[in-house]
């Protein structure tokens, strides 16, 4: 991508939140599952991009810097605040509704949580190398760079991952 | 199966996962807090992380909407009409997307523009989309009725988009139409624990009294409309509420809505037979599949295939239960061209009443 004007700190934010703050915090759902712990990530990673745009300077650099962010705290909050723990014990709170599925609606919400519980069964890197690679795309090499590990070891935890997804949700990847 | 649908399955399953996690933060919170740092203060990376989006409590199951300057899903036009092989941009598509953006309540504007000017972050990801089920009113020998389409809607923001496609009356099929008065607007959908609360805006029309001309029947049945279609779309069953111009509404089109309104018994409501595929104006190939729901009497479900008026083919099939909304499918054979496929019940009365549905379709 060649982009003619140079962007400052603030327009890179302003930019890039435009085009991929909404899929960043998908992202991190994926990734914490707590959609307001996802939030706070993936603002905090603009911030840190914002601090950081000196020596990131184009647009391709600042989302790099962004996801490889996104992931890397991430990882630290669910390390050190059990976030997991907590979305768990407040839908267990919230209870869902008590009405059989209305539709096939009401299904697909229980399909979405149980991708995502069983996501938050994997290991950190499987589950990260497959929200990477499923989600946003990205080519083993992008993954490796983003992750600061081999392509090999990119390739063996996206087998390990999908071979466990598939065993946890057998039926649901049949019927999407 | 192979590595290829593999690979598409995991991206579906993905893109699924998160496809009603809504963002609510904001640009102004990331801009406060880069001001901040340029004058040297460097304590907020973690330590106010947690009060930066306090007030965006994001619960999956919780949905919030609300319609924003800018109206989500107009950048991506991405609303239209969902058929099995139908690509054509639908006419009430666009007079979704048309809408002059209304007054919003609250609105989040940046949300809204993330959410709409959303990212093809490295290999261009299509649009992510639902298919959201959305009702409309038909005519048949009982009454007005519902009858269910199922429309695309942007992921993005699918309950409203639903909701309004409903009240608007944004359907290809010319057998179904909305009751609700021109101008109707639907400026938000809400859901929690409490309930379903849709927010609605009146055009000329007042929406407290029945409009002329409107009979109390219909008027229940325009309600139910939206309850049905904002109870699918949100996925729980909980009474809707209303309001009109940010109010709460006792009264709505002559009826008393006071305490929520709940899902009225199929029977009473619900058109006997739908055909949910192929949709209106779809393109098929022969053979192809009609699958819909029925609940008519013994279960028995009657098709015919004209084509200028002429019937060409016929049957008849059950589905698979009776007493209820259940599930039919056939599977017809046609040589190509234009055809119009009609599904009804059978004709227990002898007079030639029957409900049926019709869909305009071409065999390829």
């Amino acid at each position: 991508m060649t982009v003619t004007a140079r962007w400052n700190a603030d327009t890179a934010v302003e930019e890039l939140y435009a085009a991929h703050y909404a899929r960043l915090v998908r992202l991190a759902v994926l990734l914490v599952r707590d959609p307001e712990t996802a939030e706070e990530v993936v603002q905090d990673s603009f911030v840190a991009m914002h601090g950081r745009w000196r020596t990131l300077k184009d647009p391709d650099s600042g989302l790099a810097y962004l996801r490889q962010t996104v992931v890397n705290r991430s990882r630290s909050v669910l390390r050190h605040r059990g976030v997991q723990a907590r979305y768990v014990a407040r839908h267990r709170t919230d209870a869902v509704p008590d009405a059989p599925p209305a539709d096939h609606l009401a299904l697909a919400i229980q399909r979405r949580e149980q991708v995502l519980e069983a996501l938050r069964e994997l290991p950190d890197r499987q589950r990260e190398v497959l929200a990477l690679r499923y989600y946003l795309d990205l080519s083993e090499a992008e993954i490796a760079g983003t992750l600061g590990i081999s392509r090999g070891a990119v390739k063996s935890h996206a087998f390990r991952g999908v071979a466990a997804l598939r065993d946890r949700l057998g039926e649901h990847l049949e019927d999407l | 199966m192979n590595d290829r649908t593999d690979d598409d399955r995991m991206r579906r399953l993905l893109e699924d996962a998160v496809s009603d996690v809504t963002p609510r933060g904001r640009l102004e919170d990331i801009r406060a807090r880069t001001a901040r740092a340029r004058h040297g203060r460097r304590g907020w990376l973690w330590g106010a992380g947690a009060g930066v989006v306090a007030t965006a409590a994001t619960v999956a199951a919780v949905v919030t909407l609300t319609q924003g300057p800018g109206t989500p899903g107009s950048a991506q036009g991405g609303f239209a009409s969902n058929a099995s092989g139908s690509h054509a941009a639908s006419p009430g598509a666009q007079h979704a997307s048309g809408q002059p953006p209304a007054a919003t309540p609250q609105g989040t504007p940046t949300v809204v523009r993330s959410a709409a000017s959303q990212p093809t972050p490295s290999k261009g990801t299509p649009v992510s989309t639902l298919t959201v089920p959305v009702y409309f009113v038909g005519d048949t020998p009982h009454g007005p009725r519902l009858y269910k389409d199922n429309q695309l809607a942007p992921a993005s923001d699918p309950v409203r988009t639903a909701v309004h496609a409903a009240v608007a009356g944004n359907t290809l099929d010319p057998d179904y139409h909305s009751p609700w008065p021109a101008g109707t607007d639907v400026t938000g959908v809400t859901a929690d624990s409490s309930g379903i609360t849709v927010a609605l805006k009146s055009g000329d029309t007042s929406l407290t009294a029945r409009p002329a001309g409107m009979s109390r029947q219909t008027a229940r049945i325009a309600v139910q409309q939206v309850v049905h279609t904002a109870q699918d779309a949100v996925g729980s069953q909980a009474p809707v509420n209303f309001t009109v111009a940010g109010k709460p509404a006792s009264r709505l089109l002559g009826l008393d809505v006071s305490g929520g309104v709940k899902r009225a018994a199929d029977l009473d409501v619900e058109a006997v037979v739908w055909v949910l595929s192929p949709a209106q104006g779809a393109t098929v190939h022969s053979p192809f599949t009609v699958t819909g729901l029925a609940n008519t009497f013994e279960a028995n479900v009657v098709w015919e295939l004209e084509r200028n008026g002429h019937v060409v083919k016929q049957g008849h099939t059950t589905a698979t239960q009776a007493m209820m909304m259940a599930p039919y499918s056939f599977t017809v054979h046609a040589p190509p061209g234009q055809y119009l496929l009609v599904v009804h019940d059978s004709d227990a009365s002898g007079l030639g009443k029957v409900t049926e549905d019709t869909k305009a379709i071409t065999v390829r």
